[in-house]
């Protein structure tokens, strides 16, 4: 059922929002007119953890600015169009204003924390858009991994940044770009890079890492186009760009950048021909562009750095189109399966179009940046010596990008319409606009490259300083259009045409699906849900005496262990205190309560008995000189006599079960006893420190105005701590109120 | 409902009112003798329960400034107003100042204490109760 025959839903359709990113690409355009690039900031944060507000921008972040508010401007026209019937679209528009926030601030950082700051931001705001159809199971599986791979690798990246920080003892990135050359020789250098490289190998869904960007896509289509082709899985290009003129010339970046970079651009192809849904095909099309992308910075010569903003300019002009065009057809038919889609052309002309002209800067045809950008690709690695399995690669994977260029905007436009004519229908202008202008942009840029050159050498200039002058016009001699299109043409339109038998034979690559990475991540997540349960069983069996065995056990083997540890001799040393008598009282009170307690069946004399332990010590308290807290013990302990004798009777009187008398446990007991009797005797004898208490003493009058030196230190020499104390009290309030709501339901026994 | 004693309702309110006199007097004296606002609010929490048990939960509900959860973030929000104070003269936060007649900020960080303990402490209480009396 087409989704268009709703009527709308009611409220604001958001298009206004549009204008957010475009005031802000405005902004950026008009400030690339008028000032120089780097532009910097630095307002100190947190100076002693080296955290400052620090903003660098140069050409490569002004490349990405320009990206995340140009594209983001269409789409959110695209979005508003694409969520008209959506009731909750205030919130998705709400975090997509954060996500593209969070995405400006990591491509502006230049201090290593603020980077990491934003980068976690765009994983959190992607796990609430990827997430947003909550009430899927699908979606909330997907989100949850797209924040659990994104996150662990960002905390990898975390420990990565603080190394490289230490390492070259600045906080700032530019400042490490500077001090690259130096560390080399930094036995830590290889950890740092490894933990670095994980961040950006997981947001970038490189391998092993590259199935959570197809399961992504249950996210709503606008948020696919936007991050999950255009920007956020670039940050981790972004990152590897931004460090690659530091450690261009290690052998152990270039190995681990093209061994990964290759392994994701051909395996993502690969994985591409076994999807049918064709939002899943341009996920494993945008993988394998991001493992090129990784495989190009790896490249050595200045010419790559060019490549890669070139590709991943042409990359963002025409994969969101695309993505926005599988939204359309979603929209207008109810289905991405490519099995059932055909023909589609006679009903949504304008979207065939749009399909069209992004299929073709895919393919790398004339007529689009695609072309301009594969050019570059060509002559960047026939500078580098790469390995020739590489460049065999490399025509496997845009081979393979033609056929998916294919399936998306021919083969579901052209042949027999199979669904019924009246089902199908051109969606509205909102969700048309946005892929035909993002396309003709690409056109234009092709046309009259001085739009986008200066930007993109820019760009290239903060990857590869040594960057000469270069035109980024394409050749269109046949002979050069030949040589970079030809032979990989050939086989992609192969390819397409041998498509489902393709992914009838890749069917038997499912048998091995179980031992994939993604398989891991499943047995992983699992594995965690098992140990938990475990742990929850044999711990929280609730059973009190249980619990009590453990804490003793734990703190005689602490009692041991620090016994052992030491060599102090026990001295048993015997002066009475003052007052005698009182603490005599006082231990024969907490003697005759806990003997009663443990003996006495009746509820609420077990419950007087345990009181009069509370009273004992209150007493010793008094006597011991410490009036605060006898008075605090007493008043504690009434109140819980009182409240629980009046809610005791309520839980039944019947007289409490005679738990069976275990030698264990009275060896455990005693055990305990002794041990923590000799601890206090050692304990007493040790020498005190008072030079506290002594100033405690001699200032609380004439600094603090007060004679009672306790709540002195409690209101004024300590009130941070009594300010954090009051607060744990009254949020943990604010926590259990729900678990008592359930207390009072009966839910909780 | 359990039958009750008439003595007991009868003296529930002036008991109350008995303890949180004394958990005022507990409270302002706090700073040169035994007490403060931990203490006084554990006596205000005692005649809060008192009158729960015995008169009900709502009876006890008229009688507080506030509600357990809003009195306790009135609590929390009063010790960092008084920390405040000292924070707009220059001074670090939590720095106490003195007026020359007695009054101070460290008054009005025992009283947010004070609140704080009441209104949690209750929350819990009045919850305790509730279920023992809904409880089969």
């Amino acid at each position: 059922m087409s989704h268009a025959n709703h009527s709308e839903a009611g409220g604001p359709t958001y298009l206004w929002l549009a204008a957010v990113p475009l005031s802000l690409f405005l902004l950026l355009v008009w400030g690339l007119s008028r000032h120089d690039l780097p532009w910097h900031v630095d307002t100190p944060w947190v100076p002693s953890l080296g955290l400052s507000l620090a903003f660098r921008i140069d050409g490569l972040g002004a490349l990405m600015l320009a990206l995340i508010t140009g594209i983001g401007t269409w789409v959110f026209v695209y979005a508003s169009g694409y969520l008209a019937h959506e009731p909750r679209r205030g919130q998705l528009f709400t975090v997509l204003i954060l996500f593209m926030l969070a995405m400006i601030g990591a491509v502006t950082a230049d201090n290593l924390l603020l980077l990491f700051l934003f980068w976690e931001l765009t994983s959190i705001t992607s796990f609430l858009l990827v997430g947003f159809n909550h009430e899927q199971a699908e979606a909330r599986a997907a989100s949850r991994q797209a924040l659990l791979v994104t996150m662990g690798g960002g905390l990898a990246m975390l420990g990565g940044l603080v190394l490289l920080g230490q390492m070259a003892g600045t906080w700032t990135l530019s400042g490490i770009v500077a001090a690259g050359p130096t560390l080399a020789n930094d036995p830590r250098l290889p950890y740092a890079l490894v933990l670095v490289l994980l961040g950006a190998f997981t947001k970038s869904a490189q391998f092993p890492f590259h199935f959570w960007l197809p399961n992504a896509m249950s996210a709503p289509t606008p948020v696919s186009a936007y991050l999950h082709s255009a920007t956020m899985v670039k940050l981790g290009i972004y990152l590897m760009a931004r460090l690659d003129p530091a450690f261009n010339d290690l052998l152990f970046w270039e190995v681990m950048l093209i061994g990964s970079g290759t392994v994701t651009a051909v395996w993502a192809a690969v994985l591409a021909l076994r999807e049918r849904d064709l939002k899943r095909i341009l996920a494993r099309s945008t993988v394998s562009a991001l493992g090129t992308m990784t495989l190009l910075i790896g490249l050595p010569s200045a010419g790559a750095g060019l490549a890669v903003v070139a590709f991943m300019f042409a990359h963002a002009l025409y994969k969101a189109p695309l993505f926005m065009v599988a939204g359309n057809i979603d929209h207008a038919t109810g289905t991405r399966n490519i099995g059932q889609l055909m023909g589609l052309r006679r009903a949504m002309p304008w979207t065939a179009a749009a399909a069209v002209l992004a299929g073709l800067s895919m393919a790398g045809l004339p007529l689009s940046f695609g072309f301009v950008a594969k050019d570059i690709i060509a002559v960047a690695k026939a500078e580098s010596e790469i390995f020739t399995l590489v460049s065999y690669a490399t025509v496997l994977v845009n081979a393979v990008a033609i056929a998916v260029a294919g399936v998306a905007a021919v083969r579901v436009f052209w042949g027999p319409l199979e669904l019924p004519r009246n089902q199908v229908h051109e969606v509205s202008w909102r969700m048309l606009l946005p892929p035909l202008a993002i396309v003709f942009l690409g056109m234009e840029f092709e046309f009259f490259p001085a739009l986008a050159d200066p930007l993109l050498l820019a760009a290239a200039r903060s990857i590869a300083p040594g960057l000469g002058e270069v035109s980024l016009s394409a050749a269109y001699d046949l002979e050069a259009l030949l040589s970079a299109t030809g032979i990989t043409a050939l086989i992609g339109l192969l390819f397409f045409l041998a498509w489902d038998r393709m992914h009838e034979a890749l069917h038997t690559l499912n048998r091995f699906d179980r031992y994939g990475p993604a398989a891991l991540y499943d047995r992983l997540l699992h594995g965690l849900a098992r140990i938990a349960a475990w742990h929850t069983r044999h711990l929280q069996h609730g059973r009190v005496s249980g619990y009590l065995q453990l804490t003793l056990a734990a703190l005689l083997s602490m009692g041991m262990f620090g016994w052992l540890h030491t060599n102090s001799r026990l001295e048993l040393t015997w002066d009475w205190p003052d007052h005698a008598w009182a603490w005599a009282v006082a231990c024969l009170l907490l003697v005759a309560g806990a003997a009663a307690a443990a003996t006495l069946r009746t509820r609420i004399a077990v419950l007087m008995a345990s009181g009069l332990v509370g009273y004992g010590s209150a007493v010793l308290f008094l006597f011991a000189g410490a009036p605060d807290l006898a008075l605090t013990q007493f008043a504690v302990e009434t109140v819980l006599v009182v409240v629980a004798a009046s809610v005791l009777p309520h839980y039944g009187t019947a007289p409490l079960q005679q738990e069976p008398l275990r030698a264990s446990s009275g060896v455990l007991a005693a055990a305990a006893g002794i041990g923590v009797f000799l601890l206090l005797v050692h304990l007493s004898n040790l020498p005190v420190n008072g030079e506290l208490a002594e100033w405690f003493g001699r200032t609380s009058l004439a600094e603090a105005r007060g004679r009672n030196v306790v709540n002195v230190i409690i209101v004024d020499f300590r009130a941070l701590d009594t300010l954090g104390e009051i607060a744990v009290v009254a949020f943990s309030l604010l926590a259990a109120l729900p678990l008592l709501a359930g207390l009072r339901k009966g839910r909780v026994p | 409902m359990t039958p009750r004693s008439t003595l007991l309702m009868q003296s529930a309110r002036p008991l109350y009112w008995m303890l949180l006199a004394a958990a005022l007097w507990i409270l302002l004296r706090g700073h040169n003798e035994p007490g403060g606002g931990f203490i006084g609010g554990l006596l205000a929490v005692a005649g809060s329960s008192l009158l729960a048990i015995i008169l009900g939960i709502p009876a006890a509900l008229r009688l507080q400034p506030l509600a357990p959860l809003p009195l306790a973030m009135v609590g929390v929000g009063l010790a960092v107003l008084s920390g405040l104070a000292g924070a707009l003269h220059g001074l670090p936060f939590l720095t106490h100042l003195w007026t020359g007649i007695g009054l101070s900020t460290v008054m009005l960080f025992d009283l947010g204490v004070f609140f704080a303990v009441w209104g949690a402490l209750t929350g819990y209480v009045y919850a305790l109760v509730d279920a023992g009396e809904t409880a089969p």
